[in-house]
């Protein structure tokens, strides 16, 4: 493809996303900008089947965590845990007491308008979020997600070739930010750690308190979705 | 509200928030924030998290929240409290060296932190800087204050009041014991003993069918398990009485039985007795044996910080007892001396600050030059001497520091002689020779005679060019932090994490000391004793003296808990013996010997460093 072409292309695609972030997200400095950082604890890793046993989160902005904003509960799950007991500690005694998955998606649906939701690896969370509020028949639109192992990838691959295999864990990406060891594998600390991890890339990235969301659109960590009924709609396939 | 795990984890690893139990925990988080601080970003999040106390866990950060001098700061380190404590609106200035994260604390989580006694005293210690001011007891008899839950053994053996004398005799006699706790309904009701047992039964022809409820002492003298060995002893002293209960003192139950004969056998592993069966020891063999008790003497008693801080002591009082005993034994064989002498140690047998792994410094004081054949007197009774000690456990001397060495029988004239020699060519290689002989103590022989040398020595090692050039050796090394107030470990050790506590800390303080002393004219050896006894303007305040001690007895008790507890003869602390206040403590106590340095360069070399 001539030089000039792809120029073109990649010129469209980055105007492409401007368009698609919703108005009141446009222009806004990231620095500032409400977050909120989710971890879900899955069944498997297939988000056609998997199911959640846990879900957390918690509130951050202007490079801090508000600890109050915490929030974790078990989910009710039927059927089989897969490897959820090994991994996560959740064993049947533990989900069968947890709360329905619906009143946790109640509650996140709060913040689909006000934050930016973070994830480490949003792909796979986002499309198990779009099945369980499809099938509890609720529904959120146009909310903004980061996802900071799609940053890590940016930064990772300005200096590397071929990414080191396991080098886009969690657990990895933080050590490559200084960020100390903390316990993984819970909905909450993970959520956690993620969030802190963001704001390490943050400061890594741009630092400066004064750069807006538009600005690291290049880097693909930035996505629009809806979740529930109607399909996902990614801000790739728009353009 | 639900804390994270990571959350948890860090503050029960910081002290002093450690020492909280998950509920509290859970207050002081309430409206808490984990912050990334960077240079771009402080200046934003230091206003809003005014007036807040900052935890740092990850990062380094140079701050300056009080008046005083910049701290460089990094994990596990705090800043804003001087200002919550005073209750003064301080400014806060930082710098980040490296962007990390920082916990910070509301004001009424800080308020009800500080409700913790244990934490009070961590950040009231923090502010002035000094370690905590623990007071040393004058304990001569560490097992007097053994707790009592420690000194009884097994379960009690106790019965009900409704129970028959025969069978109070029965179960006596079945337990080997003298006395008997009778209970009611669990509680100590009374006891009964052997004597009970003969004058209130036997002598008066009681039916032995009755309950013991009749011939029990009720109400008896007691003692809560809480207490120790001493109050039991003192309590038996005033009642008169050989059995004491001990009962738990919430229940009220019965935990056992202290008799004067428990008191008898506990006192056998006091160190008094051991100093008292060296002093009985005929000859060297059973000198020896006694010796070798020692190790385990202090393995197995002394456990509390108090213990360690006399441990030195007795060490030394101990091998001064050797001392005497091994010349007494040459002189048995041998005949009296020639001519007085003094028995002169030197280094940590000298300032009494032994541990287990301090070889023999000592050396030998002559009245006057001795003629060949008194030489060749001498000489026996040095190697007698010296090998008689490291027989009993006391080790030769690597730098062959010992009166065995020609070099180190001196007449009083060539030892005056000699002082004066080091005061006129003070040079580096110098002072790292003769340091170790300007602590000395006259453990043997004629007490007269050493105390001449000291008098003749005095004017001499006061003169100021030779404390300047003192003062500069002994700031040679330095406490082992770095620039961001982390520890410095030794290298090439087997041991990870490990610092010499004695090389780069107890030595340090006891070259200051030494500068002090030597200065103000001071002729005792012993660290403490030469703080205690510093004139009013020697040029150390008063309370810096008593901070020294402090941190002297504090890190005493690290290197000797170290040595007992990992069995070893080494300074060598791992950080991870630590507990987490001790790490904070140890900093602190590290950052005070470096200002005291500073200070004695500055007093005594005039800031040539």
């Amino acid at each position: 493809m001539p030089g000039r072409l792809f120029d073109w292309f990649r010129l469209k695609h980055w105007f492409s996303y401007r368009a698609t972030l919703p108005d009141a997200w446009q222009q806004q400095r990231l620095f500032e900008a409400p977050l909120l950082a989710i971890d879900l604890e899955l069944t498997s890793l297939n988000p056609e089947q998997s199911k959640i046993t846990s879900i957390g989160w918690l509130e951050g902005q202007n490079g801090s965590i508000n600890l109050e904003s915490a929030y974790y509960r078990v989910v009710r799950v039927k059927g089989d845990l897969q490897q959820s007991p090994v991994i996560h500690g959740l064993t049947p005694e533990h989900t069968e007491l947890g709360e329905h998955v619906r009143d946790s998606l109640n509650a996140l649906s709060q913040f689909a308008r006000s934050h930016i939701w973070v994830f480490h690896n949003a792909s796979l969370d986002v499309r198990v979020l779009n099945r369980a509020f499809a099938a509890n028949n609720l529904q959120v639109e146009q909310v903004v997600t980061l996802d900071t192992l799609k940053l890590a990838m940016y930064q990772l691959k300005k200096t590397h070739e071929l990414l080191p295999s396991n080098s886009m864990t969690l657990a990895n990406c933080r050590q490559r930010m200084g960020l100390p060891a903390v316990p993984a594998h819970n909905a909450l600390d993970d959520a956690m750690a993620t969030l802190q991890l963001w704001f390490a890339q943050f400061h890594q990235l741009a630092g400066r308190n004064s750069i807006t969301i538009d600005a690291i659109l290049h880097t693909r960590c930035i996505n629009v979705v809806n979740l529930g009924k109607k399909c996902k709609r990614g801000i790739d396939k728009v353009s | 509200m639900v804390l994270p795990q990571q959350t948890a984890d860090f503050l029960t690893s910081a002290a002093p928030f450690d020492q909280l139990e998950n509920d509290a925990l859970l207050e002081i988080s309430r409206k808490a924030n984990l912050m990334y601080l960077t240079g771009d970003n402080q200046k934003v999040l230091l206003e809003q998290n005014h007036g807040r106390l900052f935890l740092i866990q990850s990062g380094q950060f140079s701050v300056r929240d009080a008046e005083g001098p910049v701290r460089h700061l990094s994990e596990g380190d705090y800043f804003g409290h001087a200002g919550l404590l005073d209750k003064v609106s301080y400014p806060l200035e930082l710098t980040v060296d490296k962007p990390g994260l920082v916990y910070s604390f509301t004001p009424q989580a800080f308020e009800f932190a500080m409700s913790h006694p244990g934490i009070a005293d961590f950040f009231h210690a923090m502010r002035s800087d000094v370690l905590q001011n623990h007071a040393v007891a004058e304990s001569q008899s560490m097992w007097l204050y053994k707790g009592l839950g420690e000194v009884l053994k097994g379960s009690p053996i106790s019965m009900d009041v409704t129970e028959s004398i025969q069978n109070a005799a029965i179960e006596m006699t079945r337990n080997k014991v003298s006395s008997l706790l009778i209970t009611e309904q669990g509680r100590l009701a009374g006891i009964i003993t052997d004597r009970d047992l003969r004058s209130r039964v036997v002598a008066k022809g009681l039916d032995i069918h009755q309950s013991v409820q009749t011939i029990m002492t009720d109400k008896p003298a007691m003692v809560t398990q809480n207490r120790t060995l001493f109050d039991a002893i003192c309590i038996m002293n005033e009642h008169n009485v050989h059995h004491l209960p001990v009962i738990d003192r919430h229940t009220r139950q019965p935990i056992g039985m202290l008799t004067t004969s428990d008191v008898v056998r506990l006192q056998r592993g006091n160190v008094l007795f051991i100093i008292g069966e060296l002093a009985k020891a005929e000859n060297l063999y059973s000198l020896s044996r006694v010796s070798w008790q020692l190790p385990h003497y202090f393995a197995s008693h002394a456990r509390r910080p108090v213990d360690f801080d006399i441990a030195g002591k007795v060490l030394s009082q101990a091998t001064d007892m050797m001392t005497r005993k091994l010349i007494n034994y040459f002189q048995r064989e041998n005949g009296p001396a020639p001519m007085p002498y003094s028995w002169i140690v030197y280094g940590s047998q000298a300032r009494e600050d032994q541990t287990m792994g301090s070889d023999q410094d000592n050396g030998l004081l002559l009245a006057r030059t001795p003629t060949k054949g008194e030489g060749e007197y001498f000489r026996a009774m040095s190697e007698y001497v010296c090998d008689g000690l490291a027989k009993c456990g006391i080790k030769l001397c690597d730098g062959n520091i010992m009166a065995s060495n020609p070099e180190l029988r001196l007449s009083l004239d060539q030892a005056v002689e000699q002082a004066r020699a080091w005061v006129l060519q003070p040079t580096p290689e110098a002072i790292m020779h003769f340091n170790i002989f300007l602590d000395a103590r006259c453990a043997a022989g004629d007490g007269d005679l050493f105390r001449k040398l000291q008098q003749a020595r005095v004017p001499l090692l006061k003169q100021s060019l030779f404390l300047a050039a003192l003062s500069r050796h002994a700031n040679q090394v330095s406490v082992p932090l770095s620039m961001f107030q982390k520890f410095v470990y030794e290298k090439r050790q087997e041991k990870a994490n490990c610092i010499d506590l004695k090389v780069r800390a107890v030595a340090l303080i006891n070259n200051l000391v030494r500068l002090y002393a030597l200065a103000s004219g001071l002729t005792a050896p012993a660290t403490l004793a030469r703080l205690a006894s510093l004139p009013a303007g020697s040029g150390l305040a008063v309370k810096d003296a008593e901070n020294l001690r402090d941190i002297w007895l504090f890190l005493n008790r690290l290197r000797w808990r170290h040595q007992l507890t990992t069995q070893s003869t080494d300074n060598l602390v791992s950080v991870d013996e630590l507990s987490s206040i001790e790490k904070h403590q140890l900093k602190a106590a590290f950052k005070a010997i470096d200002r005291a340095q500073q200070a004695a360069v500055m007093k005594f070399s005039g800031g040539m460093g």
